[in-house]
């Protein structure tokens, strides 16, 4: 399981295992400003690093960073 | 700037012809002033009301509580840049009326209808359980009763009600030019002893950026995704900050409590003798990334050490998120080598068993306790409702059932009773382990 989150010291501070970091609070998963394209490939981003995230093996909580450079 | 707050304290209000002030009794012209109120187009319907600590009374729709006040000396007047023009306070002499308080109540039905923007039960009892967790159930309340056109936006029902109770407020503070009070407590920051340490207030204030009001403005002006400024105490004392009254939460600090800042007065009251007080930081919280948070942390304790704090009281409004915000203001404090100390209401359930605050950091060594939001209250029934709302919403979302006022309420939580959560620690709570 991995959760995505912008509040993610929160999560890892509850012992979530996988943390993804999110954009936002009102948008964890895309930034509506944003041109649609790349808001398009920042949003499969953020999905891409979660699916990378879940097969991951960890022993505490981790964080994933979405590479958001790449995407602007 | 210095600053002559002089008290006319109030025990009884009686409603007869004409405002006058004597020995502790204020007699309001009530017929005059709802003519008053009932010039502005967009309130249909006025009356006032008073409640007393102790009857068994109940109002609802509660939008605001103020304080009366009105400056005789310096420049401005108060609450400036929403009564009148822009114009700077906190020299001269300020008359308040103490002891009691105007509680505007008003029926609007408003367009927000869910999350935090969202209209609230807004009771208050004035005996029992709700008056004692209360800071207003021990004022003598002059209550304004309005009813506002169908069909207003938001912002123009808010002003309003704000502007009928400001307007009432300090009409009746007028009662008091050119008598004697029975106390002058002048407040200036520039007398100080160099041997004190220096503390400087922090101010969290969770505003919402997207609303008409953002729930805390300055000079009128609602803060949004500002950084932190400064303000000067006296600011606060001739109502340069303002809120939202269209909402009516018990865990937002109302207009009154901004004028009688605990936390503030309290600094002030040691101000030179076990410190130095060197204002308040106004911090806008609750920004919706995490380097927001980050930023807008380290910019108020950057402010804080700019004002030569050695050490800071920190302590905000609100909740949710904007509480990452003051967590990382503490440590950024702390980093500077500014000594920290957290002002805060708690959460922990109805039991008080689940966890008390959202988030903590390490540097958070010292934490006062104002107590908890979470636990449930019983009020029961009371032999008389004031207020335009004979049935409540006890819930909020869209849709909620009506409950009669007039009968017992059992709330699961006390913001939904005003002035139920203690921001800022004005009452004498205490604390036992079990």
């Amino acid at each position: 399981m991995a959760i995505i989150s912008a509040m993610y010291p929160i999560a890892e501070q509850v012992g979530a295992s996988r943390i993804v970091k999110a954009v936002s609070i009102p948008h964890p998963c895309g930034d509506p400003s944003l041109p649609s394209e790349v808001d398009a490939r920042l949003r499969r981003e953020i999905v891409e690093t979660a699916l990378k995230a879940i097969h991951a093996e960890v022993k505490q909580p981790t964080l994933f960073y979405p590479n958001i450079s790449a995407t602007v | 700037m210095r600053l002559d707050l002089a008290e006319f304290p109030v025990s009884r209000i009686v409603l007869g012809n004409k405002f006058q002030y004597q020995s502790g009794t204020l007699e309001v012209d009530a017929e005059t002033l709802a003519r008053d109120l009932l010039k502005d187009p967009r309130i249909r319907e006025a009356k006032v009301a008073v409640a007393y600590p102790g009857e068994k009374v109940r109002i609802t729709g509660i939008r605001d509580v103020v304080e009366p006040r009105v400056k005789t000396q310096g420049s401005g007047q108060v609450f400036p840049g929403v009564l009148g023009p822009v114009a700077p306070v906190g020299e001269g002499t300020t008359h308040r009326l103490s002891g009691m308080a105007v509680v505007a109540t008003a029926e609007f039905e408003g367009a927000v209808r869910a999350g935090t923007g969202v209209q609230r039960s807004a009771v208050l009892d004035m005996w029992g359980a709700g008056a004692e967790i209360s800071r207003y159930g021990s004022l003598v309340n002059l209550v304004l009763i309005l009813r506002l056109a169908g069909g207003l936006p938001d912002l123009e029902a808010h002003l309003a009600v704000q502007k009928a109770e400001l307007h009432a407020a300090r009409r009746l503070a007028e009662v008091t030019l050119g008598k004697e009070p029975q106390k002058v407590e002048t407040y200036d920051l520039a007398r100080k002893n160099r041997d004190l340490p220096t503390v400087v207030l922090i101010q969290g204030c969770l505003t919402e950026s997207h609303q008409f009001h953002s729930g805390v403005a300055y000079y009128g002006l609602s803060i949004r995704d500002s950084l932190a400024t400064f303000a000067h105490p006296n600011e606060l004392l001739d109502g340069a900050v303002t809120v939202n009254t269209t909402r009516g939460i018990g865990y937002f600090p109302n207009t009154w409590d901004w004028q009688n800042h605990a936390l503030a007065m309290e600094l002030y009251r040691r101000h030179g003798k076990e410190l130095n007080f060197a204002g308040v930081a106004l911090e806008r919280v609750r920004f919706e990334t995490y380097h927001g948070k980050e930023v807008t942390a380290h910019n108020a304790a950057h402010l804080a050490k700019t004002l030569g704090a050695d050490g800071a009281v920190v302590t905000w409004l609100g909740s949710g998120n904007a509480f990452v915000d003051v967590m990382l203001t503490l440590r950024a404090c702390e980093q500077r080598g500014i000594k920290t100390v957290l002002v805060t209401y708690e959460y922990g359930g109805k039991d008080g068993v689940d966890s008390p605050l959202l988030y903590y950091v390490p540097e958070a060594q010292a934490v006062v306790s104002t107590g908890s939001r979470d636990r449930w209250v019983e009020l029961p029934a009371p032999e008389k409702v004031i207020g335009p709302y004979e049935e409540i919403r006890v819930l909020n979302y869209p849709g909620a059932p009506l409950t009669p006022a007039s009968g017992p309420l059992t709330f699961d939580a006390r913001d939904m009773v005003i002035g139920g959560v203690d921001n800022w620690g004005r009452q004498s709570w205490t604390c036992r382990a079990y």
